[in-house]
C-alpha cells in the first residue's frame, strides 16, 4: 500500500500531440481517486503513465516513495484492470487469476489457496473452471478484478472498467467495487468519463480537460464549489445551466427578467461587487429550479420561461425550457446533448408538477444556489 | 395462396440450392471424381490402358508395391521431406512473422523485410528448382562461400551425392514454402489484442513467457490448420524434386510422387503406378479428414 504522487507530469506523443500538460496530483495511501473528464482529455494516458505502459515525457512520478519513472511496469507494484478486461480466452478463470503467480513461479498449492480466497470474495468459486467466453459481462469484470487483487499490489489502476456493462449491472458493480476497495484499503486510481461514477465512487475526484487538471476535490465540494464553468457543467446530471447576464447593483439582468441577489451572495464572493455594471456568467443547477405553482417553489423569485419538452421519469420530471438569456457553453462536449435546439435550460421538477409542453410558466429559482463565473476566463468568482 | 401453390413454392425453395450448386458439382465430378475412380479401377487391372481388354488383377499390384524396397524408401523420404519442411516452414515463418510484427524494428526496414521475406513465394516451383540447382552446383555460390568460411574443405555435390541430396531438396523446399506460414501468422499476430501483452507486462511476464502463454496459444488454430494443409501439399511435391535430382542419385531422393511418375512413364507399368497413386490418395485423404474434423471441432 502506498501513496502515488505525480509532479509536473507532461506527455507528448510522437506526433507532437500534448496529451498531458503539467499534471500535479497526489493520491493518498488507501484513497480512492477518480480521474474523470470528457473523451480524449488524456485520462487513459495519465493512467498508463502511472502503470508504466506509456513513457513519461517529463516530470516525476513516485509510488510508495519510490521514483518509478524509469521502471518497467512489473517493478512498480501496481495492478491494472483494463476496459476490455484483457482476460486470456485460452485460460480458465482460475488460470487467469493465477497468471501472475504462475509467472512468479509460485508453487501450485499456494496458487490454489490464494485464488480460492479471492474467488470467495468475488463470488467466483463455482466459475473457476470456466473459460472467459462462457461468462457474463459482470462475471468477466469480477475475474478482471480478481486478477488485479491476486498480487496484493500497492495500487490499483482501473481504466473505465464498467463501460462494457449494461446500465443496471453498472450500478451494481459500482457498489461492489466501492465496497471492495474499502475492504482492501488499497490506493486506487479509477478512470471514467461517467460523472455519475465519479460522484458516487470516489473519495476524491480529479477533473481533467484537454490534458490539463481542472480541480481535485471531494465529490461534494466539486458539486458545491466548482472552480470554473467547465467543472460546473461537467459535474452533475443534467448539467448546470450557464447563462450570460449583466450585474446592475444587486440585480442580475438579462433580456426581460431580473434576479435580485441577497447580501449573502456578495459576502460569500467579495469579488462579485467589482463586476457591477459588467457582464457575468451565472449558473444554476436543474435541481435548484422549481415549478412556482408547487409548494416547494413558492418561496423563491421567479422568471418567465417557456416549456419546450418534458421527460417524465416517474421520480422526477426533466423539463426543457427556454428563458430569455444567452446560454454559455461550459466546454464539455457531452453537455450539448442535454439541450435541444429550442431550449436553453433544463430543470428538475417534482413529479406532481402539472406543467405542459408549450406552456409559458413562471420558473422559481433558489438564488442562494447561484454560481458566478468570469465571462472571459470562466473562473469562479 | 392455395395449398397447391404453396407446396409448389416449397418445392422450388427446396430445389433451388441444388440448382445453384449443380454447375460446380458437375465440374468437380467430371474433373476430379471421374479420374479418381478411373485410376482406382486401373489399379485392379492387368496392363491397364495398354490393352483394350484388361483382366482383373486383384491386389497383385498393391502386393508388388509393398514388396518393392524402393517404395518403402520413397515413403520414408516423403515423410522426412514433409515433416522437416512443415516443421521448418513453421519455425521460420514464426520467427519472421514475430520480427515483422515487432514495433522495435524501424518501420521502413520492416517494410523492406516484408517484401524480401515473401519473395520465395513469388517463384513457381520450376524457377525455384533452377535457382537452387545453380546455387548448389559444385562450382556454385554456396560451395564457394562455405569454403571461404572454412565450413567445408572441398566442393560438395549437394544434389548428386546420396548423402546430401535428400537434405538439399528438403532445404530448397523449406526455403520455397515458409512465406505461407509467415503471412498467416503475421495476420494472426496482428489480431492479438495489445492489452493481453500489457496485462502480462504488468504481471511481470518475460518475453519468452509472453510467447509461451499468450502468443502461441492465440496462434494455435492458425498453426494447426496451416500445418495440416502444408503437410498435405508437401507430401505431393513433384516438380521441385523432379527438376533438381529426378529422384536420384540411386533413389536417394525418391519420393512417392516421383516413384509413381517413374512407374507410369519410365516403366510404363500404368497399373502399378495407379496402385501407387491410390496409396498416396489414401494417405492424403486420411490427413484431409483429420483436417476437416479439426476445422469442425473448432
Ligand atoms: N499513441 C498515441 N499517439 C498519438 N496520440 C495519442 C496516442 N494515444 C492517445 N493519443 C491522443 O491523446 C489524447 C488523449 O488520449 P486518451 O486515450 O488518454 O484519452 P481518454 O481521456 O482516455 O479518452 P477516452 O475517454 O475516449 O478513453 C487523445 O486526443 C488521443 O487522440
Ligand atoms: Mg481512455
Amino acid at each position: 500500500m502506498a501513496e502515488v504522487i505525480l509532479e509536473n507530469i507532461c506527455k507528448t506523443y510522437g506526433n507532437n500531440f500534448h496529451a498531458i500538460d503539467q499534471l500535479n496530483l497526489s493520491v493518498e495511501d488507501g484513497e480512492f481517486l477518480i480521474l474523470v473528464g470528457p473523451s480524449g482529455c488524456g485520462k487513459s494516458t495519465a493512467l498508463r503513465m502511472i502503470a508504466g505502459l506509456e513513457d513519461v515525457t517529463s516530470g516525476s512520478l513516485r509510488i510508495g516513495g519510490v521514483d518509478v519513472v524509469d521502471m518497467p511496469p512489473k517493478d512498480r507494484d501496481i495492478a491494472m484492470v483494463f476496459q476490455s478486461y484483457a482476460l486470456y480466452p485460452h485460460m480458465t478463470v482460475f488460470e487467469n487469476i493465477a497468471f501472475s503467480m504462475r509467472l512468479a513461479g509460485k508453487p501450485k498449492a499456494e496458487r490454489r489457496k490464494r485464488v480460492d480466497e479471492i474467488a470467495k470474495t468475488l463470488q467466483l468459486t463455482s466459475l473457476l473452471d470456466s473459460k472467459p467466453a462462457n461468462l457474463s459481462g459482470g462475471q468477466r469484470q469480477r475475474v478482471a478484478m480478481g486478477r488485479a487483487m491476486v498480487r496484493e499490489p500497492a495500487a490499483f489502476l482501473m481504466d473505465e472498467p464498467l463501460s462494457n456493462l449494461d446500465a443496471k449491472l453498472r450500478v451494481q458493480m459500482r457498489a461492489e467495487i466501492t465496497s471492495l476497495q474499502k475492504q482492501l484499503g488499497v490506493t486506487t486510481i479509477y478512470v471514467t468519463h461517467d460523472q455519475t461514477e465519479a460522484m458516487t465512487m470516489g473519495d476524491r475526484v480529479a477533473v481533467l480537460k484537454g490534458g490539463v487538471l481542472q480541480q481535485v476535490d471531494t465529490p461534494k465540494r466539486l458539486y458545491e464549489s466548482p472552480v470554473n464553468a467547465f467543472v460546473a457543467g461537467f459535474i452533475g446530471s443534467p448539467s448546470m445551466n450557464l447563462f450570460e447576464a449583466t450585474l446592475t447593483g444587486d440585480e442580475l439582468t438579462s433580456g426581460t427578467f431580473g434576479v435580485r441577489l441577497q447580501d449573502a451572495a456578495f459576502v460569500r464572493r467579495p469579488g462579485l461587487r467589482s463586476y457591477a455594471g459588467r457582464k457575468v456568467v451565472f449558473g444554476i443547477r436543474p435541481e435548484h429550479l422549481y415549478d412556482s405553482s408547487l409548494e416547494s417553489g413558492r418561496k423563491y423569485q421567479t422568471i418567465p420561461a417557456k416549456v419546450t419538452s418534458i421527460e417524465e421519469l416517474g421520480s422526477e420530471h426533466i423539463v426543457h425550457l427556454n428563458i430569455d438569456a444567452v446560454r454559455v457553453d461550459s466546454g464539455d462536449p457531452d453537455a450539448v446533448e442535454d439541450y435541444g435546439l429550442t431550449s436553453n435550460a433544463v430543470a428538475k421538477f417534482e413529479p406532481d408538477s402539472a406543467v405542459r409542453s408549450g406552456s409559458e410558466i413562471r420558473l422559481a429559482l433558489d438564488d442562494s444556489k447561484l454560481h458566478f463565473f468570469d465571462p472571459e476566463t470562466h473562473l469562479a468568482i | 395462396m392455395t395449398p397447391q401453390k404453396r407446396s409448389h413454392h416449397r418445392l422450388k425453395r427446396a430445389v433451388a440450392p441444388y440448382l445453384y450448386l449443380s454447375p460446380s458439382l458437375i465440374i468437380i465430378s467430371l474433373l476430379m471424381l471421374l479420374p479418381m475412380v478411373t485410376v482406382i479401377g486401373y489399379s485392379f487391372q492387368n496392363s491397364a490402358v495398354l490393352r483394350r481388354d484388361p483382366s482383373f488383377a486383384g491386389l497383385k499390384h498393391y502386393q508388388a508395391i509393398f514388396a518393392d524396397p524402393v517404395f518403402w524408401a520413397s515413403l520414408w523420404h516423403t515423410l522426412y521431406f514433409t515433416c522437416m519442411s512443415v516443421v521448418f516452414h513453421m519455425t521460420i515463418g514464426m520467427i519472421f512473422a514475430l520480427m515483422l510484427n515487432s514495433d522495435r524494428i524501424n518501420p521502413t526496414l520492416r517494410n523492406i523485410l516484408r517484401v524480401l521475406y515473401i519473395l520465395p513465394w513469388l517463384f513457381t516451383a520450376v524457377i525455384i528448382a533452377v535457382i537452387w540447382r545453380l546455387l548448389l552446383e559444385p562450382n556454385g555460390v554456396v560451395n564457394s562461400i562455405l569454403m571461404q568460411l572454412g565450413i567445408i574443405g572441398s566442393k560438395v555435390e549437394w544434389f548428386s551425392s546420396p548423402e546430401t541430396a535428400l537434405h538439399a531438396v528438403t532445404f530448397a523446399n523449406i526455403w520455397a514454402g515458409y512465406p505461407l506460414f509467415m503471412v498467416s501468422l503475421l495476420a494472426g499476430l496482428q489480431g492479438i489484442p495489445k492489452d493481453f501483452y500489457e496485462a502480462a507486462d504488468i504481471d511481470g511476464a518475460k518475453a519468452y513467457q509472453k510467447l509461451i502463454f499468450i502468443t502461441i496459444p492465440q496462434l494455435m488454430p492458425i498453426i494447426i490448420s496451416i500445418s495440416l494443409l502444408d503437410f498435405i501439399w508437401t507430401m505431393q511435391v513433384f516438380p521441385l524434386i523432379w527438376i533438381t535430382t529426378g529422384g536420384g542419385p540411386i533413389y536417394s531422393t525418391e519420393v512417392l510422387s516421383t516413384y509413381t511418375y517413374k512407374l507410369a512413364f519410365s516403366s510404363y507399368n500404368l497399373s502399378q503406378a495407379a496402385a501407387s497413386a491410390v496409396i498416396i490418395l489414401l494417405i492424403s485423404l486420411g490427413l484431409t479428414l483429420f483436417y476437416i474434423r479439426y476445422q469442425k471441432a473448432r
